[in-house]
């Protein structure tokens, strides 16, 4: 099976992967239902809405005739997204057409949800028991530093002071195809994947980040649709208010330790009791990434002379930034760089394979093709993405120059094409080598040849007809 | 034999003097690579984040880190006066669009202290403008920079040099410099020991008294003798005291020397009172009510008029942003006698025309001194117009040049006037500042590199820079055209490439990179395109004049190179700029500085001078003259290009790697160069030349079969630039060059072979060569 690569999907895609009994017991919990109901693209969410109170089956004939024919790719994409979900069943009976059935699970707990409104398995605590909370930017904040310290802890870097409370078996977890250690006295050094990862915004890495610590609990053998279902919950709870952990049962209190490791949750201790706050990174968790709108503000300038000056204070954006460039000041608020060729060509070091694409399969058999930016265009999205305000609104956000120079950087490495190949020499006499020069020619492989020193270079493809052909002449 | 033998001694000769030369510019290489190994090392990242933001520093517009680097934005509301206050305490690094970087040095703090700001202002206001506090050392740098500056001050009076200190103790704290025993101490000793009173009456005593005090200082070497030709005591008779004395004029220069930062820290100011001054004639001319400095222009002339009298000094503008105004203006506010020097014949022309357009200034008045216009002005004032080399000669002139030279020397200049300074070799402005006597210099460039660092030779030998514009506010205002430049990248053929690597071509390599029939194509195509479909006017560079001739002969367009003579030049380029027929022009690095085509708006440069960020930037100045309508230009109008700059490279030749060091000047100012990679278009067939291999292979051939002195670059004799480039190509260089036996050395041996026949008798000395020779090893 080929390894799936990071690629920035999100919390919802990976839920549809899952195999079907797991989402038909996911769906007996409505605010997943809700959840999936958000995630769904708006032709789908509206078909949805549409069918929820028809029983029984309706023919695809139906369904078309809701859309116009401009309409017809959207459309198909929200049936087979639909299908995927296990919402929509296909059936295709004989001489029939092909007809839909509504999943009875989801049906009902939806029409249940819409009808009752969703009501949380706890209620935030009064606010004379949790006498200080944490303001929005101040939770917002200790999101973001504790989301970096974990990171910075994940890359290894030197940078990161304190210890963390993740426990090291589990970070190896989340380091595993992030970084590669090729022996023991090496540093482990970032692979491409991981390269990929830093240069993803935040809601991906997270994303991927719980993706990993689901498949771990799946390792271990602990049923992960209780965990799922938790973190669907999660999202639903109010951002800045505080949850008594005792609503909590045992298993998930200690997931909420790890996600406070993670920034999602913040952890008080009261007098008597103790309470967990989510953070704006657990509200995130089931937006898609496609319609995350609430993009932060950008902090890089980049300029015509290939030098870049980063608004930020962070030693996270240090180190990523200086996986491309060349960091040259470090300023209370300011880090300031250049990218040249060397820094570039060490940046596609860690990144570039000649296979860019690779293939997943998903659970209903129909194969997906992802394909993979290219670490150039990586550095490029990174660095339009995080464009400061100042230039954000000039196009093109990173100089044309500079994007263009990167390019011929990377095409400037594929100029050599990489042949193996075979040196043959001391050919014993004129007729043998020319011979010999004939016989490669023949065959597509001769690739170079000096008459003078009788010296030919044959491609390693036709090795065992060359070797066959020059013991014949020996003869 | 002997036919053999002295060009080859020749040969010598000028390698010696290479070698001189570079010997005395060791110091400063010296300089220069650690200042690269700053700015490339990689070990060298350097953390300031320790330093504390103050709490409203968004409103700030600047950092300062304890090295010297400050970083602007330019998107703040205080831009413009932290711009004005920055480029006059720092030197500028780069300048792009959203975040400027500028350094700290001695000499810009120099700068800074001449035009007026005092070491507490500039503490006070750089804090100000800071986002953090000011770093201990940034303090601690500017105090010890600045403590000594202005103290001392040289004025002419009556044709004589003095040296003036209004403070006593500044002799004082000489002693106490380390050193002061040592030569350099003891010149300067000397000099201060003898106070006399500025107005006081003169009483010549003969060196003897000089010495004897500076033997008691330490121990004095004869060579001093010569520095102090005339030393003066005075009694002191009044209260207010000003220490001062005189120095040989041949001696001006050194003692501005050993004056600056980098030896005894108390660099010179340099004033001229010209309101006050009667002695000289005043001359009538003022500024015609049509010509209106802009406001960058105002702003130089303020920085240079500041206080009520001249200062001197540099100012930078970009070419075609209007510096002829500036000395004009300047000329005519000090309304003395002025002595304006070009750089050729073509550009006294031009600047003879200024005077005439900006100012009231009378006919006769002003005149021209070249080889071929002897003119002296009538009266007692009047501007002279004339050359470096011809101020500069050595040789044994006419008896009409001999008496204007003559004049020239015993004048006392109210205002010496140097244009595009960056290119003049340091040995040619000594020899010009020791000849003639000016109250106040102004030296006016557009780049101020050199790929020899001799640019700070500038600062004792004119003065500090007084104000440098920045290329991209020139550019936003409209008052320089907005270039787009680009970089075509041509693949070489095969048979070129071939040829290109084997051993026996080294010398020819330049040609064959130039003559690549690809980039022949593309520049065809170019010239085409923008001939045709835009009706533009088209100037063609090539340093290398076996491909300059090439290509302006199958392509039919006039050319100008170092052999065409004055009148000639004046005719093509009149034709260019008035017929329509003429379109396209050819020019070898002789168009590079002070000729002006403001009709020319397309630039394609086929060869150039291996790595010179100074060409490539007097290049494009060619078309920064502002075009069409002002409101066409701006960002979003609808001519917002309407300059075109390209730089024609062959992929996978030395050029390539020339190619990104030439651009560095431009690119820190703020342009960028687009890549070009797919010229002329795929599916352009036989319109252009050279499209079938057969005519490919003919041009080789004719490449290969020419001479090597034939395809090398053209020699100028105001080229010191060449020096350093050579040396540093020499580092890089494959075995042949090592050795010197390729490209520009060859060429000198060659053309000496040449001369040899106009050669009459051996010259013995130096000083009395021929004029032709005179330029080749001078």
């Amino acid at each position: 099976m080929p390894q799936v690569r990071i690629v920035a999907r999100n919390f919802m895609d990976m839920v549809a992967s899952l195999p079907a009994l797991k989402l038909d017991k996911l769906y007996e919990n409505s605010f997943i239902c809700e959840a999936i109901l958000r995630s769904l693209p708006s032709l789908a969410k509206k078909y949805v809405l549409q069918l929820l109170y028809i029983d029984g089956p309706v023919t695809a004939k139906w369904l078309e005739e809701w859309v116009l024919p401009d309409g017809v790719s959207k459309h198909k994409a929200a049936v087979d997204r639909l299908v995927q979900l296990r919402i929509l069943t296909e059936t295709v009976e004989r001489k029939k057409e092909a007809t839909y059935l509504f999943n009875s699970t989801f049906q009902r707990n939806l029409q249940k949800h819409i009808v009752h409104g969703g009501v949380l398995p706890r209620e935030s605590m009064p606010s004379n028991i949790t006498v200080r909370l944490p303001s929005l930017e101040e939770l917002d904040a200790y999101a973001v530093q504790q989301w970096e310290f974990f990171l910075l802890h994940l890359i290894n870097s030197a940078e990161a002071e304190k210890s963390t409370n993740i426990s090291s078996s589990m970070m190896k977890v989340f380091q595993r195809g992030l970084l590669s250690q090729r022996d023991d006295k090496e540093p482990p050094k970032l692979t491409e994947s991981g390269f990929q990862f830093l240069l993803m915004d935040t809601n991906a890495q997270l994303w991927y980040i719980v993706r990993e610590y689901i498949s771990n609990c799946e390792e271990v053998g602990v049923d992960t649709a209780d965990l799922i279902s938790f973190l669907l919950e999660l999202s639903f709870h109010v951002t800045g208010k505080a949850y008594n952990l005792n609503t909590l049962s045992d298993r998930q209190r200690s997931i909420t330790k790890d996600l406070a490791d993670l920034g999602l949750v913040k952890l008080q201790q009261g007098r008597k009791e103790s309470w967990f706050i989510p953070t704006k990174l657990a509200t995130n968790l089931s937006i898609s990434l496609a319609d995350s709108t609430s993009r932060k503000q950008g902090f890089v300038v980049v300029e015509t002379n290939f030098r870049m000056y980063a608004y930020s204070t962070s030693k996270l954006h240090c180190e990523i930034l200086r996986l491309f460039s060349r960091i040259e000041y470090q300023l209370p608020n300011l880090i300031v760089c250049a990218i040249n060729k060397e820094s570039l060509y060490k940046a596609f070091q860690n990144g570039i394979t000649a296979d860019q694409a690779s293939i997943a399969t998903l659970h209903n058999g129909k194969i997906h093709l992802f394909f993979f930016q290219t670490c150039k265009m990586q550095i490029i999205s990174f660095l339009q993405q995080n464009a400061h305000p100042r230039v954000a609104e000039r196009t093109p956000t990173v100089p044309e120059n500079v994007t263009d120079q990167m390019r011929l950087w990377e095409s400037d490495l594929n100029r050599v094409e990489m042949v193996p190949a075979h040196f043959y020499d001391e050919f014993p006499s004129k007729d043998v080598f020319e011979a010999a020069c004939d016989f490669a020619r023949e065959y597509g492989g001769l690739l170079w040849e000096n008459p003078k020193k009788m010296r030919i270079v044959v491609k390693a493809e036709i090795f065992t007809q060359m070797k066959e052909f020059l013991r014949k002449q020996k003869q | 034999m002997s036919d053999k033998g002295r060009p080859s001694k020749k040969f010598k000769y000028s390698k010696e003097e290479h070698r001189a030369s570079s010997a005395a510019d060791d110091n400063s290489h010296f300089a220069d690579d650690l200042d690269d190994d700053l700015r490339d090392g990689e070990g060298k990242k350097r953390d300031f984040s320790k330093l504390e933001l103050k709490p409203d520093h968004l409103n700030r517009p600047l950092w300062a880190c304890a090295d010297g680097r400050i970083f602007l934005e330019t998107f703040s509301p205080l831009y413009k006066q932290a711009y004005d206050f920055l480029i006059a305490i720092a030197e500028p690094v780069c300048r792009p669009e959203s975040m400027h970087e500028y350094n700290l040095t001695p000499h810009s703090l120099y700068a800074a202290v001449s035009v007026g700001l005092e070491t507490e202002t500039i503490i006070s206001v750089l804090n100000k403008l800071s986002k953090t506090k000011l770093p201990k050392e940034m303090i601690d740098f500017i105090h010890s920079s600045t403590a000594n500056y202005g103290k001392v001050k040289l004025v002419l009076k009556k044709n004589k040099y003095l040296v003036e200190s209004p403070f006593p103790e500044a002799r004082y704290l000489t002693c106490s410099i380390p050193g002061v025993n040592g030569n350099l101490g003891c010149l300067f000793f000397i000099y201060y020991i003898k106070p006399m009173v500025a107005s006081g009456i003169k009483k010549g005593v003969n060196g003897s008294d000089g010495f004897t005090v500076g033997k008691s200082a330490g121990e004095i070497e004869g060579t001093h003798e010569d520095l102090l030709n005339e030393a003066e005591l005075a009694a002191a008779a009044e209260e207010k005291e000003t220490h001062s004395f005189e120095i040989d004029p041949a001696q001006v220069e050194n003692v501005k020397q050993r004056c600056l930062p980098n030896a005894l820290n108390y660099p010179m100011l340099e004033e001229y009172d010209f309101r006050n001054d009667s002695v000289n004639p005043d001359l009538d001319m003022e500024l015609k009510p049509h010509a209106q400095p802009r406001p960058y222009q105002e702003k130089s002339l303020s920085k240079m008029f500041g206080n009520g009298r001249a200062r001197s000094g540099i100012i930078v503008l970009p070419c075609g942003a209007g510096k002829s105004l500036v000395g004009v203006s300047a000329a005519s506010r000090i309304k003395k006698s002025c002595l304006c020097l070009a750089t050729n014949a073509v550009s006294v022309d031009q600047w003879a025309f200024q005077f005439k357009l900006w100012s009231t200034i009378k006919e006769e008045q002003i005149c021209r001194f070249t080889s071929d216009s002897k003119e002296r002005f009538r009266g007692n004032a009047g501007v002279v117009v004339t050359t470096y080399n011809m101020i500069a000669f050595g040789g044994k002139r006419s008896e009409e040049a001999e008496k204007i030279i003559e004049e020239i020397r015993n004048r006392e200049w109210g205002l010496l006037l140097m244009d595009e300074v960056h290119v003049v070799p340091a040995h040619m402005f000594r020899k010009v500042i020791s000849l003639t006597k000016s109250h106040c210099k102004l030296g006016l460039t557009a780049t101020l590199v050199r790929e020899d660092e001799r640019i700070t030779d500038l600062n004792f030998l004119i003065g500090p820079k007084l104000y440098e514009a920045n290329w991209l506010d020139l550019v936003k205002g409209g008052f320089i055209a907005n270039v787009q430049c680009a970089e075509v990248w041509c693949p070489m053929t095969k048979e070129f490439f071939a040829e290109y690597l084997k051993k026996e071509n080294s010398k020819k390599k330049q040609a064959l990179y130039v003559m690549n029939p690809n980039k022949f194509r593309a520049c065809e195509f170019l010239i085409r395109f923008h001939e045709q479909q835009r009706g533009d006017k088209i100037i063609v560079f090539a340093d290398n004049l076996f491909a300059l001739t090439e290509y302006a002969m199958k392509l039919r367009k006039p050319m100008i190179y170092g052999a065409t003579s004055h009148p000639e030049r004046t005719k093509i380029l009149e034709a260019f700029k008035t017929s329509r027929d003429v379109n396209t022009v050819f020019l070898s690095k002789v168009g590079d500085n002070s000729i002006d085509i403001p009709e020319a708006n397309v630039i394609i440069q086929i060869s150039s001078h291996a790595g010179s960020r100074r060409q490539e930037a007097q290049r494009l100045g060619r078309i920064l003259r502002a075009k069409g309508k002002p409101q066409d230009r701006v960002a979003g109008g609808k001519e917002e290009y309407n300059a075109f700059f390209y730089s024609l490279v062959s992929t996978d030749t030395q050029e390539m790697y020339y190619s990104t060091k030439r651009q560095q000047f431009l690119i820190d100012q703020g342009y960028s160069f687009k890549v070009i990679t797919s010229l002329p278009p795929a599916d352009t067939g036989p319109e252009l030349s050279y499209h079938r291999l057969d005519d490919q292979l003919a041009l080789l051939g004719k490449v290969l079969s020419a001479g090597d002195d034939a395809v090398g670059l053209e020699q100028l004799e105001e080229d010191a630039d060449d020096i350093a480039l050579q040396k540093a190509r020499r580092y890089a260089g494959s075995m042949s060059a090592m050795s010197g036996a390729s490209g520009m050395v060859y060429m000198e041996y060659s053309t000496g072979k040449k001369l040899h026949g106009k050669m009459k008798s051996k010259p013995k000395d130096p000083a009395k060569r021929h004029q032709l020779f005179k330029k080749r090893f001078g």
